[in-house]
């Protein structure tokens, strides 16, 4: 078996496992869903139904989508890998790993790949219920654009999972910490509330973090009848930054034993 | 294979000024299965941990199958198997699942059913882990440790926590293995257990061998000779190399002096009794 192909085999194992976490599927299946339906039902009453966005509008539902697809990208790879990887640290199993012959890499490799289609999985779900059940239009030409976002998202939200576990020590520090972030950076990145209702110095903090961009571009591959991919170079450059200090980090403080 | 599976010389460990291990020096045989003996703290687990690749170590020199532990290679890695002293497996996975899993790390595993029947786990291969009882999640430990197919099984205290007969079923599994050639370096703080599984033994005291042999050998260099003194009823023990000539001189007195010997017993000193005198009966 070549080493890409342990990778693939952990990931689905760990997949395997992530269906049958309840906690996976409850917080990071079920429950962005659920916000959706709560939101794009209470937000996309009478005249909140568009929000001001890169010098035009969008419809809420259509906005609300795209922030929840970022706002589960990140529940899927960063909390998910933060808790799960420090749970497998303290319970002792990366420790049994290492005395494997199986590449570190591999593991890891197989840890995003697993996050990567958790996240890509729930972003199809969130999709269809936006175009179920609240009328949001996609057109197919901005699809790659928006499928970019999600990966690319995956990828710096995973290294950055990968890198917190080196300053969360045990489980609960983990579970306590990650859904923090994730949760404050939403209301700053324009997840849970349009950024045209944020003061400019808070949207000016939320742009320095990934989620913002990740939010941002997904929400322009949304907008309808303007063309293009949705990429703009400063969401990229400041996602590859992130992306770049997470590897590096986790690359150099990853720890096997608690 | 000449060289031996282990050679430790001069293995020493320090954790900052704390020196755990003071040079320790010991062989172990391919196909032969040995025992690490001592009480809690005397240094096991960190010779085994050093044995197995996850400690360096701070002086001495060690080799485990001709490699250097403190660089270990994939190569190396596929020939040793390891029982580590907690059960870490993925609670989720079935049994079943979970050995298929371990099996992909290795170029040339064993057969996934034939390890679970090895180890009895069969009524349990459709579990999952989280399910087991203690004794059965060991016997998982204990196939993922043998999945690889090594030269060498790593068991750090198999039996730690059981009840009597899972310790004994668990004797029997690792007793099994003896005939697959695997040869096997095993901790434990059961001196019972040393007894009935390893050919040869070290004890190991405050971080030094006290003791090394085969535990027939050091369980019976000294017979106890006890009975009670004929009218003050004093209990009285004798040592000897030589049980045979020395009880016939004690009874031929006895018989010339037409007195009773009470409570008249010779013993061979156990492993344990051997392991309370070196450890100053320290343990647990």
């Amino acid at each position: 078996m070549s080493d890409l192909q342990l990778a693939v085999t952990q990931a689905r194992y760990a997949l395997l496992t992530s269906f049958r976490t309840p906690r996976t599927l409850v917080f990071g299946m079920a429950f962005p869903v659920v916000l959706l339906v709560m939101f794009n039902s209470i937000f996309t009453n009478g005249a909140q139904d568009s929000v001001t966005f890169a010098g035009g509008t969008i419809d809420a539902s259509a906005y609300f989508t795209a922030s929840l697809s970022a706002y589960a990208i990140a529940l899927s790879t960063f909390t998910s890998l933060a808790i799960g990887l420090t749970a497998q640290r303290e319970s002792g199993q990366l420790k049994r790993l290492r005395g494997t012959p199986v590449p570190a890499w591999t593991f890891v490799a197989g840890q995003v790949m697993r996050s990567a289609a958790v996240a890509f999985l729930v972003v199809a779900v969130l999709l269809a219920t936006g175009v179920i059940f609240f009328g949001v239009h996609l057109e197919a030409e901005r699809m790659v654009g928006f499928v970019l976002y999600v990966a690319l998202g995956a990828v710096v939200f995973s290294a950055l999972g990968i890198a917190v576990t080196a300053y969360t020590s045990t489980v609960d520090s983990a579970s306590a910490i990650t859904p923090f972030v994730t949760v404050m950076l939403s209301f700053i990145s324009g997840v849970f509330i349009s950024v045209d209702q944020l003061p400019n110095w808070l949207e000016a903090v939320g742009k320095v973090f990934p989620l913002y961009h990740v939010a941002e571009g997904l929400q322009r591959c949304v907008l309808s009848g303007v063309g293009g991919t949705g990429l703009t170079g400063n969401n990229l450059a400041v996602l590859a930054l992130w992306g770049v200090a997470g590897v590096w980090v986790a690359t150099r403080r990853f720890r096997w034993e608690p | 294979m000449d060289r031996p599976a282990i050679a430790v010389r001069g293995l020493r460990k320090s954790y900052g000024a704390d020196e755990v291990l003071h040079g320790i020096d010991f062989e172990v045989q391919p196909g032969e299965v040995f025992g690490l003996l001592g009480p809690n703290g005397a240094g096991k687990t960190t010779a085994i941990e050093i044995l197995e690749g996850y400690r360096e170590r701070s002086a001495g020199e060690v080799s485990v199958l001709g490699v250097d532990p403190g660089r270990p290679t994939r190569a190396w890695r596929e020939q040793v198997g390891l029982v580590l002293q907690e059960s870490q497996l993925e609670p989720l996975l079935t049994v079943r699942e979970t050995l298929s899993l371990f099996a992909t790390f290795y170029a040339s595993p064993r057969s996934v059913d034939e390890t679970i029947e090895l180890v009895g786990l069969t009524d349990g291969r459709d579990r999952r882990v989280g399910t087991l009882s203690g004794g059965q999640r060991r016997r998982l430990d204990v196939a993922v440790g043998l999945i690889g197919d090594p030269h060498l099984l790593f068991l750090d205290e198999p039996t730690t926590g059981f009840d009597p007969s899972a310790r004994r079923s668990a004797w029997n599994m690792i007793d099994g293995l003896r005939s697959l050639g695997t040869t096997i370096f095993l901790t434990t703080h059961y001196m019972e257990e040393a007894q009935y599984l390893a050919d040869r033994v070290a004890i190991l005291r405050d971080g030094e061998v006290a003791a090394l042999g085969r535990p027939d050998e050091l369980g019976s260099r000294e017979t106890v000779i006890r009975y009670r003194r004929p009218g003050t009823g004093e209990i009285v023990t004798l040592r000897t190399t030589d049980p045979q000539r020395t009880l016939y001189e004690l009874t031929s007195w006895a018989e010339r002096e037409h007195v009773e010997l009470d409570g008249l017993e010779a013993t061979r000193p156990t492993l344990e009794n051997v392991f309370l005198e070196l450890t100053g009966g320290g343990h647990e």
